[in-house]
C-alpha cells in the first residue's frame, strides 16, 4: 500500500479501481462541426445539465453550469477564436488557444474566488473543441474512484453518480466546484493529492477518506475494514431514511405533529412536496421582487403562487407578505439606509409607505387561489407589532378582493396569520388571537430582539440560541395565547429544524414545525424517539433552566446527541 | 451617452452568477454597454455584454464601478443596470435570511 496525503474535501470512505481522467486530448481529424454548431451543442449540454441539478434542488450548482452555458457563447471569447482562425489557425486549436488566454486573465485577478473561474473557462473550451469533434463527453464503465489532475464542474456533473465511488485531485481547493459538487453527491475526495495520478496508473485500487485527505494506492485490510464500516453505516442511514421519509412527523407515543416546508422559490415546490411536506409552513415571497429594476407585475406573482399551491394539491401553503427592508434595498422602494435595519422600515411597514405593493400582491394571492381552486388561502404579514397591523391587513386584504370582482366569503375565505417575531406581538398575542387564523413563530428574529442580540454578529453567536428560557417562555406564551381562542400556532425558524429544539417545541405544545426539506429526517428521527409527556417534562426543565446552554445540553443527552 | 458609478455591495463581489445576472440584463438592450473597475483600473473599460470580460474586471465587495452605455436606449440602459446593481444583482445583499 501506498499513502499521499491530501485535503479533505468532501466526507465518506471509498475503495475501487481507479478511473484516470487525462485532460482531453482532441482526437484525429479534423474538426466535424462549425463553431456555430458547436456553440450551440455546448449551450444545449450544459442548459440540460443545469436543469437536471435545479429539478434536483441543487440551485447553487445549477447556477455554476448556467453561467458556463453564457461562457460559451461569451462574445469576446468567440472573437478571440475568430481572430485567430482569420490568421490561418484551425478552429480547434483557436478555441484551446483563446480559452487558455482568457483563462490566464481570470486566473491572474487577485481574488481568488474570481481566480478560480479560470477552470470553468477551460472546462468550457474543452467541451466546446469536444463539441466541434463530436465527442461524448468522459462516462465512467464501471464503479470507480476517478484520479485526475484536475476535474472540471461540469465533468463532475456528468458523471454516472452510481458509479462515481470517490474523485480524487491533484490540484484544486475544498472551495472549488469540482469539490461542492461532489459534497452534494455525497461522493468522498479529497483534493490537493500530489502525485496521485502517476500513483493510480500502477495501482488496481484506490482508496480515499474524505473526511481526513488520506489517499491509499492499493489499500491494506485496515483501510478496506474502515470502507466497509463506513459503508455499512451509511447504508443503515440510508435506509432508515428512506423509511423515514414516508412516514410522519410523530412522537413514539404517536402525537402527530405537521410537517411544513420552508422554500423561497417555486422550483422547490415538488422536491419539497415529494420529501414528504404535509403544509408549506412558510413561503418566502422575496425572489419575486429581488434582483429587478421594478416590482413584478400581479400576473407573474400570481403564477407563481398559483404554481406551489397546485404543487401542494389543497394542503396549506402559507404565502407570506414580501419581508424586506433596509438590509435588502430594492431599487423601486426607495428606502433611506437606515443605521438598524433590522429595526426599521421593513416587511410590512414598507406597506404603510407604498401601499401599492401590498395590494398588488394581495390581488395577486387571491387571484392565483382562484384559478388553483383553493378556497382558504393562508396569508402571513411580518413584523407584526400589534392589532392596528393586523386590521391595516385585514382592510388591504378586503380591498384587494373587491378590486378584482372576488367576494370575500364560503367560496373564497383567505386566512390571514401574522408572524410572531417582535416582543410586542408576543405580550399582546391574547387580542392578536381575536383577529388572526393563525400565529407562526419566527424564532431566529424573535430570538435576536429578545436578547438584543444581533443575529448577523458572529461574536454574539452563543448568545442567539433560541433555547434560551427566555425565548421558550415567549413562546409558550403564545401558545397559551393561541388555545384560548384555537388559534394554531407554528414554529416557521430555525429552532424547528434542530432537533433539540423540535423535541422542545413539541413539548411546549406546537402543533406544526416548518424548515428545510434537508432537516425532515433527522426531526423524525428525534421525535420519534421521545413521548409527548417526556418532551413535555424537558421542555419544563428548560423553561427553568439558568441559561440556553444548559437546556441544549439536558435534551442533547436524552437524545443521544453528542452536544456542542 | 449616458453614465453611472455605483458601488458593488455583493459579499463577494460580481463573481459568477451576479456577473452572469448583469450580462443577461445588459444584453437585452440594443446600446453599447462597457463597465469600467474605477478601484483597480480605470482606464480599462470591458464589453458588458459579456461574461468573460465583467469577471475579467476583479470587481470585489466595495469596488467602484461606472457604467457607460451609447445607443438609443442608453439611458434606460444605465438606468435598469445601476437600480440592477444597487438591488444586489439577485443576491440578498445581507448574509441573513429571515426565518
Amino acid at each position: 500500500m501506498r499513502r499521499l496525503q491530501g485535503i479533505a474535501a468532501a466526507p465518506g470512505l471509498a475503495a475501487a479501481p481507479p478511473a484516470v481522467l487525462a485532460p482531453s486530448v482532441g482526437p484525429a481529424g479534423g474538426p466535424q462541426r462549425s463553431l456555430g454548431e458547436a456553440v450551440a451543442e455546448a449551450q444545449r449540454q450544459l442548459d440540460a445539465l443545469a436543469e437536471r441539478l435545479r429539478r434536483a434542488g441543487r440551485t447553487d450548482e445549477a447556477g455554476i453550469l448556467e453561467a458556463q452555458s453564457m461562457l460559451a457563447a461569451d462574445p469576446e471569447l468567440l472573437d478571440g477564436v475568430r481572430r485567430r482562425v482569420a490568421s490561418g489557425v484551425a478552429v480547434d486549436e483557436a478555441v484551446r488557444l483563446a480559452g487558455d488566454e482568457a483563462a490566464e486573465v481570470l486566473e491572474r485577478l487577485p481574488d481568488p474566488l474570481l481566480a478560480a473561474r479560470g477552470a470553468d473557462l477551460r472546462d468550457v473550451a474543452a467541451r466546446l473543441m469536444r463539441a466541434l469533434h463530436n465527442v461524448e463527453p468522459p462516462r465512467l464503465e464501471r464503479r470507480c474512484v476517478v484520479v485526475a489532475a484536475d476535474l472540471a464542474p461540469s465533468i463532475t456533473a456528468e458523471l454516472e453518480p452510481s458509479l462515481l465511488a470517490g474523485i480524487v485531485l491533484e490540484g484544486g481547493s475544498p472551495t472549488a466546484h469540482a469539490a461542492i459538487l461532489a459534497r452534494a453527491l455525497g461522493v468522498p475526495a479529497a483534493v490537493g493529492v500530489l502525485g496521485a495520478v502517476a500513483a493510480a496508473r500502477g495501482a488496481n485500487e484506490v482508496g480515499v477518506d474524505g473526511g481526513t485527505g488520506e489517499v491509499a494506492f492499493n489499500p491494506d485490510s485496515a483501510f478496506l475494514r474502515r470502507v466497509v464500516a463506513w459503508a455499512d453505516a451509511r447504508h443503515e442511514r440510508q435506509a432508515d431514511d428512506d423509511r423515514l421519509r414516508d412516514e410522519p412527523l410523530v412522537t413514539a407515543d404517536g402525537h402527530r405533529v405537521t410537517l411544513g416546508a420552508n422554500i423561497g422559490r417555486v422550483e422547490e415546490a415538488a422536491p419539497a412536496r415529494a420529501a414528504g411536506a404535509e403544509a408549506v409552513g412558510l413561503l418566502r415571497t422575496e425572489f419575486l421582487f429581488t434582483g429587478q429594476a421594478s416590482p413584478p407585475d400581479e400576473r407573474t406573482q400570481a403564477a407563481a403562487y398559483e404554481a406551489v399551491l397546485r404543487a401542494f394539491e389543497g394542503d396549506p401553503v402559507v404565502i407570506r407578505l414580501l419581508d424586506v427592508g433596509g438590509d435588502k434595498p430594492l431599487p423601486y422602494l426607495d428606502l433611506a439606509p437606515e443605521a438598524n435595519p433590522f429595526l426599521g422600515v421593513r416587511a410590512i411597514r414598507v406597506a404603510e409607505r407604498r401601499p401599492e405593493l401590498l395590494a398588488g400582491q394581495l390581488r395577486a394571492i387571491l387571484a392565483a387561489a382562484a384559478a388553483a381552486g383553493v378556497s382558504d388561502p393562508r396569508i402571513m404579514a411580518p413584523m407584526v407589532a400589534d392589532l392596528g397591523d393586523v386590521r391595516m391587513v385585514h382592510r388591504a386584504l378586503a380591498e384587494a378582493a373587491a378590486a378584482i370582482g372576488l367576494k370575500l366569503g364560503r367560496s373564497l375565505e383567505p386566512h390571514l396569520g401574522v408572524m410572531v417575531e417582535i416582543p410586542s406581538a408576543v405580550l399582546v398575542a391574547d387580542q392578536l388571537a381575536q383577529e388572526v387564523a393563525f400565529f407562526s413563530i419566527g424564532t431566529n428574529d424573535l430570538t435576536q430582539y429578545l436578547l438584543a442580540a444581533d443575529r448577523a454578529n458572529p461574536a454574539l453567536a452563543s448568545r442567539q440560541d433560541p433555547m434560551h428560557p427566555a425565548v421558550l417562555r415567549a413562546i409558550a406564551s403564545v401558545i397559551r395565547a393561541g388555545a384560548a381562542r384555537s388559534v394554531p400556532v407554528a414554529v416557521c425558524g430555525e429552532m424547528a429544524a434542530d432537533p433539540v429544539g423540535a423535541v422542545v417545541l413539541v413539548g411546549l405544545g406546537i402543533s406544526e414545525l416548518s424548515m428545510s426539506p434537508a432537516s425532515f429526517t433527522a426531526v423524525k428521527r428525534a421525535l420519534r424517539s421521545i413521548s409527548l409527556a417526556e418532551a413535555g417534562d424537558l421542555a419544563r426543565e428548560c423553561l427553568d433552566a439558568p441559561d440556553a446552554s444548559t437546556g441544549r445540553r439536558r435534551v442533547a443527552e436524552r437524545l443521544g446527541l453528542a452536544s456542542g | 451617452m449616458a453614465e453611472a458609478i455605483l458601488t458593488i455591495r455583493n459579499p463577494s463581489g460580481l463573481h459568477a452568477r451576479p456577473a452572469a445576472t448583469f450580462v443577461r440584463a445588459a444584453t437585452g438592450y440594443a446600446a453599447e454597454v462597457r463597465v469600467t473597475n474605477l478601484s483597480s483600473d480605470p482606464d480599462r473599460s470591458a464589453s458588458g455584454k459579456s461574461l468573460l470580460a465583467v469577471l475579467g474586471l476583479g470587481c470585489g465587495r466595495g469596488s467602484r464601478v461606472r457604467l457607460e452605455a451609447t445607443g438609443e436606449d442608453a439611458e434606460a440602459a444605465v438606468r435598469a443596470l445601476a437600480d440592477l446593481i444597487e438591488a444586489g444583482l439577485g443576491e440578498a445583499s445581507g448574509s441573513v435570511e429571515t426565518e
